[in-house]
Order: structure tokens, then sequence, then C-alpha cells
């Protein structure tokens, strides 16, 4: 008999439908109808939260102000992916933590129109402390894919 | 009460072990129960700590529950990194409800790709889509790391030949080759500053403990077998959104965890009274950070020990004698291996990767990626 070892393959392939819930809607269709990137003031601790949540969960109260924030802002991290993964975009592509002004907590996303090709290159224009602004697709959904960063002085 | 470790159970690690997902569970199980010498019979609680997700079953205890020795038992799971498991059975077994308890941690690395569930474990609205899963993410943490304290692509290295090295020496072992400086210099960067070298393998395997209290322990023959005391036990989670900078690197929760754990032990100086450690180096840069999250040095100063070879087998401070998550990667029960080595170490077990003179061992595991949960456990062999 055949000592083959066999394998079954199988796909979960299930639809989520997750709730935005009200404050990240009104997030996302400010996004979407506005270019606006709208973060909410926790009246306790003061720091304008971004993604925008309605409670601050370390002074456990509901955050009740929405505070239009810059769509300029600071590079405080980032990574540049050279590795195809599965469902994330082709490489190379870059993904940046991002202080825009304003805020108090950063918001990450993708940081595009630098070439990546040669790291090097890449490495002396993308930098921590960098200023980067916000850059609005034209088509949105209201997603966070719906803008991203570029650098500000190319 | 004082709960003790008596047994440890681990199956070989490897990129794709032929067996199922059941005989795999069953292979570390009936090695722990073997190690502590107890039967089936007189276990009396069972806690299973695996991922769903990467198991590719809804309520994947029940694949398991057969292979953990579950059956007709009072087995409950935790759906979190390997080292909760043993949060959940050292409560049970502390307050007294149970004796003893199996606990039983596990990941068939090769069924899936961990890197898109990864990113499935990441926030659907702001992260998922914005190109976060494990590695990005460890990588977007790094680069702070980096810029904070001027690690360098060279102390990452020392890490990999270190822990790479140490797993020589462990039979159980998925990498079996100490890779050169030079050759991890020129290894590819897969999501920069990390290079492919600094990520660990994706391995299958298993890993089971057998833990008792004291009292149950006095109702039995001595055996003359030596113990793994849990002497101090935290654990701890930080923010969902850990988007304050500061935060990013901090490593809070893994502070706090060591804060419970070490005043629960009464250690003062961690760097003095801790023989050997086994840390969760879910890359080579975040053996550092630990470093310096876990007391070792203070802030920035982990590369020290790193440059000064401090926590090489041989040093002052031997840190994943094991050879590491770097080395090893059975993801969930990754955290369960930190524990069962610690074990091994501060009970003389240890075979070719013993350290000498281990009283007082530590092991630290996060939940997974992210490394917002954290936990910390003393271990040691005294009385
Ligand atoms: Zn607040």
């Amino acid at each position: 008999m055949s000592k083959e070892l066999l394998f079954i393959s199988q796909h979960w392939n299930i639809e989520f439908n997750h709730a935005a819930g009200e404050t990240a809607s009104v997030f996302f269709r400010a996004i979407k109808e506005r270019k606006e990137i709208l973060g909410r003031r926790c009246p306790a601790c003061k720091r304008v939260l971004l993604p925008p949540r309605s409670f601050c969960e370390r002074c456990f109260v509901d955050t009740l102000e929405w505070v239009k924030v810059g769509k300029e802002g600071t590079i405080e991290a980032f990574t540049i992916v050279y590795e195809q993964f599965r469902g994330l975009p082709k490489p190379p592509y870059a993904i940046a933590y991002v202080l825009l002004d304003g805020a108090s907590t950063a918001m990450v996303n993708f940081l595009k129109k630098v070439d990546l090709n040669n790291l090097q290159e890449a490495l002396e224009r993308i930098k921590i402390g960098a200023r980067v602004k916000v850059v609005f697709k034209r088509k949105r959904r209201g997603r966070i894919t719906d803008f991203w960063y570029e650098l500000l002085h190319t | 009460m004082r709960v003790a470790i008596l047994g440890v159970g681990q199956t070989s690690y490897e990129r794709e072990k032929g067996i199922s997902l059941d005989e795999l569970v069953f292979e570390a199980t009936k090695n722990a129960l073997e190690d502590s010498g107890l039967n089936l019979q007189e276990i009396e609680s069972v806690v299973t700590a695996g991922s769903d997700g990467l198991d590719g079953r809804a309520i994947s205890n029940m694949t398991v529950s057969g292979s953990c020795g579950a059956y007709l038992k009072d087995e409950v799971k935790v759906s979190d990194g390997g080292i909760y498991g043993l949060v959940l059975a050292y409560l049970r077994v502390a307050s007294g409800l149970f004796g003893n308890s199996l606990v039983v941690s596990w990941t068939k690395s090769s069924e899936v790709s961990p890197d898109t569930v990864g990113n499935l474990s990441f926030d659907p609205l702001y992260l998922r889509e914005a190109g976060i899963n494990p590695i990005t993410y460890s990588a977007i943490q790094v680069s702070l790391y980096k810029h904070i304290t001027g690690a360098r692509d060279e102390d990452a290295a020392k890490v990999v030949v270190k822990n790479r090295g140490n797993a020589l020496k462990n039979p159980l072992s998925h990498l079996k080759r100490k890779p050169s400086v030079k050759e991890i210099k020129s290894s590819r960067f897969v999501s920069y500053p990390l290079r492919e070298i600094h990520i660990p393998p994706e391995s299958d395997g298993a890993c089971a403990l057998v833990i008792s209290s004291e009292r149950w322990l006095k109702t039995r023959k001595k055996t003359g077998q030596k113990y793994a005391w849990i002497r101090g036990i935290g654990w701890s989670l930080e923010g969902y959104y850990r988007d304050e900078k500061k935060e990013l690197v901090k490593l809070s929760s893994l502070r706090k965890a060591a804060k419970t754990a070490y005043k629960m032990a009464g250690i003062k100086n961690p760097a003095k009274e801790i023989d050997t450690a086994e840390v969760s180096d879910i890359t080579a840069y975040h053996e550092i950070m630990i470093y310096e999250a876990l007391g070792f040095c203070g802030d920035s100063e982990g590369i020290e020990l790193v440059r000064k070879g401090v926590t090489e087998i041989d040093g002052e401070l031997p840190v994943n004698p094991s050879g590491g998550i770097l080395s090893s990667n059975p993801i969930f029960a990754s955290s369960l291996v930190r524990v069962a080595e610690a074990a091994l170490q501060v009970m003389g077990k240890a075979g070719e990767r013993q350290v000498k003179g281990v009283n007082t061992a530590l092991a630290q595991g996060f939940t997974w990626s992210g490394t917002q949960g954290s936990c910390v456990v003393i271990l040691d062999n005294r009385i």
C-alpha cells in the first residue's frame, strides 16, 4: 500500500458585514463627501483621537466633540514592504504612522509617490519626522483607502 | 496556594509535520504526562489555547478534545497565545478548585498562510486595508525603535546568530543552521527594516504542561522529581489603537505584567536575580526591546546587552537558550514553549542547552503579533 500522506484543501469564504458604528460612519462620510479628516476630543484628557472613537478608553468617558484635523502631518514610524503577501497590494509599497496636525494620535496609511525600487534612495526621502500631506482619491467609497500620504517637500 | 509545573511535553518543530492536528496535540500531551509522572486518570482540569483562524476550524478545541486528554474532563479554551492557557490553568489550580491541570497549545502553520490570518486579526475598518499584518506591523514598530535607540542591523544580526546558534543544541528546533553575520546582512528586506532572517519561521508544533498545587502534590507519594514553582505571574493589555508614538515601542503591557510578576516573586533587581529568560523574539529587534521592558537594562540600553554578549548562552543573563521563536515558531504555542523551556531550565532538564546554575528563570509571551498583550512568568526550583 502507498504511504503517501494526503492533504484536504479547503477555503473559508465567509462574508462579514462589520458595523462601523455612528462615530466611524461620520468619519468615513466626512472623507467621502467633504475630504475632511475628523478626530474626537476626549473631554477629560483633551486628546484628539484618530481614528475617532466614541469613548476614551483611558478616561472611560464619552467623547462628544468632533475636531477637524490638518491635512498635513509628520511621519512617526514606517515600513517599506518588498514581499507579496496574500490579499495585500503588489510590492513595493510604504506604510506610515502619521501624526496629523492637531491630532494626538497617529493614523496608519499608505505613503505613495516615492520610488521604492532602490531602498537606499527611498530612505533618503522617507524619514521619521518628515512632513507629509493627505491626498484624497477622486472616487471615494468611505474607506480608509480613500486617502494616502505623500511627502511634502520633494 | 503555591503551584508548580510538574512536567513538560513538546513535539519537534518542523515546517510541515506530516501528521494531523489531533495527532500533533496527542504527541505533546502524552509527552507532558510522561514527563510529569501522572496518568490521565489523575488529571482534573484541561486548559487549551489555540487560534480558530490558524486552525481553520471554528471551536478548534473540539478537534483536539480527545488528543489533549479532555474526554469527560473539565476542559476550557482561551483563544489567545499559549501562555494565557497557563494563566487560566494557574488560576484554576491556585484557587483550589482543581488539584492539577494540563495546559495545551498548538499551531500547524503549514496548513494555512499565517500572514493572511494575521492580517485578519487586525482592525477591519482602519488597519486591514492599510497593509497591516504581523510582519508589517512589527516592521513599523522596529523603525521607531531603531530611530529612538540607534539599534543597528548588526545588533539584530547578533541576536539572530545567538538564537540560531543556541537552537543547534535543542534537538526539537525547526531551523538547525547557524547563519553567518555576512549571510544575515545580505538577507533580503521583507518589510524594511526587517530582513527575512530577522523574522521567525512558520512551524508546526505543540506544547503541553502539567501543573499542580502544593496541596495536591502532598497527597501523592514523594518521587524526588524536581519541579518548577510558579513564583510570580502577571499579565496586562494595552490599547487596541496603539497610536501614540511613545506607546508604539514602549511595550507598556509587558512593563506592567513584569512589575506584577516581580512583585509577587519578590524580585527587586531582575538582571541580578534572574538566571535565564525565554522571551518572545517575534523579530530579532523585539528581543532587544523586551530586555528594556523587563528591566534587564535601562531604556535604550538593550543594544548594550547584545553588544557585550550579556544574553549569550554563556553570558551573565542568557536569553533564549532554546533558540527562541527565531528558531522554532508554532505560532500560538510559541509563548507556552517559552514557559516549557524556562521550566526545563529550572528543573535542570534542558540537556545540551542547559544554562549552568539556574534557580530562577523568566518566561514571557505576547498574545500574538502587535505586542499589545503580554504575560510574564517567574519560575524557580526552591521547595
Ligand atoms: Zn481621555
